[in-house]
């Protein structure tokens, strides 16, 4: 029932159902052209919905008619995703956190950070090796940003040192 | 001839020869990186064109693309792991070589043969690209509408198992495309009052996001152990005897890899595989394919190195990107200001006489770098993922915050990122969205500016007589494919994957 186009479906018709609302809220003006800005917007939106809801019946049609073997077929194929959004939810996670700290921590040691937490959550084992890629890493990256190609990255903590 | 002479011009300057060497570098090492493909590996340079001039920035990625369908064979040949996926029929006979020992000449023929592709694709792109632009420039905005109809219209092609997913695909791109200034009143859309948003999302955010970071959350997702190399081979040519053998492997991929090159939404892989089958069609030891023939990695490495170039001749020519690697380099362009179609080569012609200088070198170039970087590919190979990827991140995250300083961007840039997740997840094409994203402007200021031109007529695109012939010319590539879709599944035969082009 829960196949991977039935969610497709669904999330296209609850993407265009928000996009429609803010699309009817798009004001007009007397200068406009015939069309106007929220026109075309419209038109995406209700495509969207409709192609959603076509992905969605056809999902609900394949899964009743589907064979013994293709219904345990895609009984199975959610096995495991829980997992792999979890894994993905923490790097995202590295990533925001990379984003509140860089104007403080600054680009080298906010880098150096992110180097060093990124590398053990994806699993590197050798602790020591891990320290060096993280310093060596931020300082390669720094050069070549900073020094190379003359991207004014933020300072942050460092800006007394002039980095 | 004249085309030649302007090229020629640009073989001496430093920044061309110098960006094409660096860009194939960095495409060798990309591509030999199992899961990091041609576009991603284009993506994460993406960032760093802004600080170059147009054409070192084109040329540079341009040579990438040709660097990483080089590099896609490393992997291919030495640990059965296709670096790029055109470079999966190089699999079959390339680890047969290896295992028999004969994994240098194996390279080498890869290498070889992809240069002799690059060369003969850059003939063919020289040769089509501006006869067809010329057509182009008594474009109206009729006309200009049309042509991005047609450039959507690939997306039939390129939806793989379901077109409806592809078209909902699309409309994602369509929709961001919209948020920003209106293309005619100039007012704000879908801004919610952000100042970072009045000048709309920048198409880097979003192919870097697509490509790049959702593949690293993909592999974040994956926890395994990873091949390694444990030989040591050096690249050996192939001789004479054996080099003229290869000839006929090699005119087939230059033909099969023109022809779908030129056809957007066709692509590498497809390509690689038609010129396997039909080398061994064609071969006088049909027997050896599978076990180890040199014409089965001629073939598909002729044919795959030769689409990189041909398939610039649409994006050059009416600016639709036909593929991953192709709307990147559109990016590229968007980057700097430089709108790909017909008013190219009028407006900007340094830069397509660059960029085919730059080629050239980077195909001469890539037969010494090639070389030299084998060593290279194989430590980079060998490096355990959880360092190699966070180093990525890094990358990608550095890349994106220096293009205006901005940690919004990176928000973007990730947001993008978790709806790439979500779409190989659920299994939708990503070249639908990035179509709709970089022609949703094109296709709604046409539209709009035709009708008010017209007093609202829609048949003002009838009349237009080239508008009309775009026009039926996309109902015709949507009718082929919707009536190939429906051959194929009454022979019960499930149509290409969209991974093929999606990846490629």
């Amino acid at each position: 029932m829960l196949t991977r186009d039935f969610v497709g479906g669904v999330a296209s018709i609850a993407i265009g159902a928000v996009y429609l609302f803010f699309a009817y809220q798009l004001r007009s003006s007397a200068l406009d052209d015939s069309m106007g800005p929220g026109g075309l917007p419209r038109l995406y939106g209700w495509l969207l919905v409709g192609l959603g809801a076509v992905l969605t019946i056809q999902a609900l049609l394949a899964s009743r008619l589907a064979t013994a073997d293709v219904s345990s077929e895609e009984k199975g194929e959610w096995d495991g995703q829980g997992r792999k959004v979890a894994f993905a939810a923490g790097l995202l996670a590295i990533g925001l956190g990379y984003i509140f700290v860089i104007e403080t921590l600054g680009y080298l040691l906010s880098v150096a950070v992110l180097l060093l937490v990124t590398a053990l959550y994806l699993g590197a084992g050798n602790k020591g090796r891990v320290v060096a890629v993280a310093v060596f890493g931020a300082i390669f990256l720094w050069v070549m940003f900073v020094i190379v190609l003359g991207v004014r990255m933020p300072s942050g903590l460092l800006a007394s040192l002039g980095l | 001839m004249e085309t030649l002479t302007h090229t020629a011009a640009f073989l001496l300057e430093w920044n061309v020869i110098l960006a094409a060497l660096i860009g194939v570098t960095w495409g060798i090492m990309g591509g030999s990186l199992p899961g990091i493909s041609p576009s991603i590996t284009m993506a994460l340079l993406l960032p760093f064109t802004y600080t170059l001039d147009p054409t070192s920035a084109i040329v540079l990625l341009a040579s990438t693309y040709i660097g990483a369908e080089y590099g896609g064979s490393v992997p291919a040949i030495l640990i059965r792991t296709p670096g790029t996926n055109a470079a999966a029929a190089t699999v079959i006979d390339g680890y047969e070589m290896n295992r028999q020992g004969k994994a240098g000449l194996a390279l080498g023929i890869s290498l070889y043969s992809g240069v002799i592709g690059s060369l003969f694709g850059l003939a063919m792109l020289m040769t089509l690209s501006g006869p067809l632009a010329q057509v182009a420039l008594a474009f109206t905005p009729m006309a200009y509408f049309a042509l991005g109809i047609l450039g959507l219209s690939v997306i039939a092609t390129l939806s793989g198992e379901n077109l409806v997913k592809g078209l909902i695909a699309a409309m994602l791109g369509l929709i961001i495309a919209t948020i920003g200034s209106d293309p005619v009143t100039g007012g704000t859309r879908f801004t919610f009052g952000s100042a970072e948003l009045l000048g709309g999302i920048e198409p880097v955010m979003i192919m870097v996001g697509l490509f790049a970071m959702s593949e690293l959350l993909v592999q974040a997702s994956r926890r395994g152990k990873d091949d390694r190399v444990t030989s040591r081979p050096r690249i050996q040519f192939p001789d004479w005897p054996l080099a003229k053998r290869l000839i006929p492997a090699q005119l087939i991929g230059n033909g099969i890899g023109t022809f779908e090159g030129v056809m957007p939404g066709a692509g590498g892989t497809i390509a690689s595989f038609m010129s396997y089958n039909e080398a061994r069609r064609w071969s006088r030891h049909p027997e050896e394919f599978g076990k180890g023939s040199p014409e089965g990695i001629a073939a598909p490495e002729t044919a795959n190195n030769t689409v990189a170039e041909t398939a610039l001749v649409p994006l050059l020519s009416f600016g639709i990107p036909g593929s991953n690697s192709t709307a990147i380099l559109l990016g590229g362009f968007l980057i700097h200001g430089i709108v790909p179609g017909p008013m190219l080569f009028q407006k900007s012609g340094e830069v397509v006489y660059g960029l085919y200088a730059g080629l050239f070198t980077a195909a001469i170039g890539q037969l010494v770098i090639g070389m030299a970087m084998l060593p290279v590919c194989i430590w980079l190979v060998n490096r355990p993922r959880p360092y190699l990827n966070a180093f990525i991140f890094a990358l990608i995250l550095s890349g994106i915050y220096s293009i205006h300083n901005e940690a919004f961007d990176l928000g973007i840039m990730i947001a993008a990122g978790v709806a790439g997740f979500f779409m190989r997840m659920l299994r939708f094409p990503f070249l639908p969205t990035v179509l709709g994203l970089v022609l949703g402007y094109l296709v709604e200021s046409n539209f709009r500016r035709s009708l008010v031109l017209s007093g609202d007529d829609l048949m003002i695109f009838v009349d237009d007589r080239i508008s009309l012939a775009l026009l039926v010319l996309a109902f015709l590539f949507i009718g082929g494919s919707i009536a190939k879709r429906g051959y194929e599944l009454l022979r019960h035969r499930p149509s290409s994957t969209f991974s093929e082009n999606a990846e490629s």
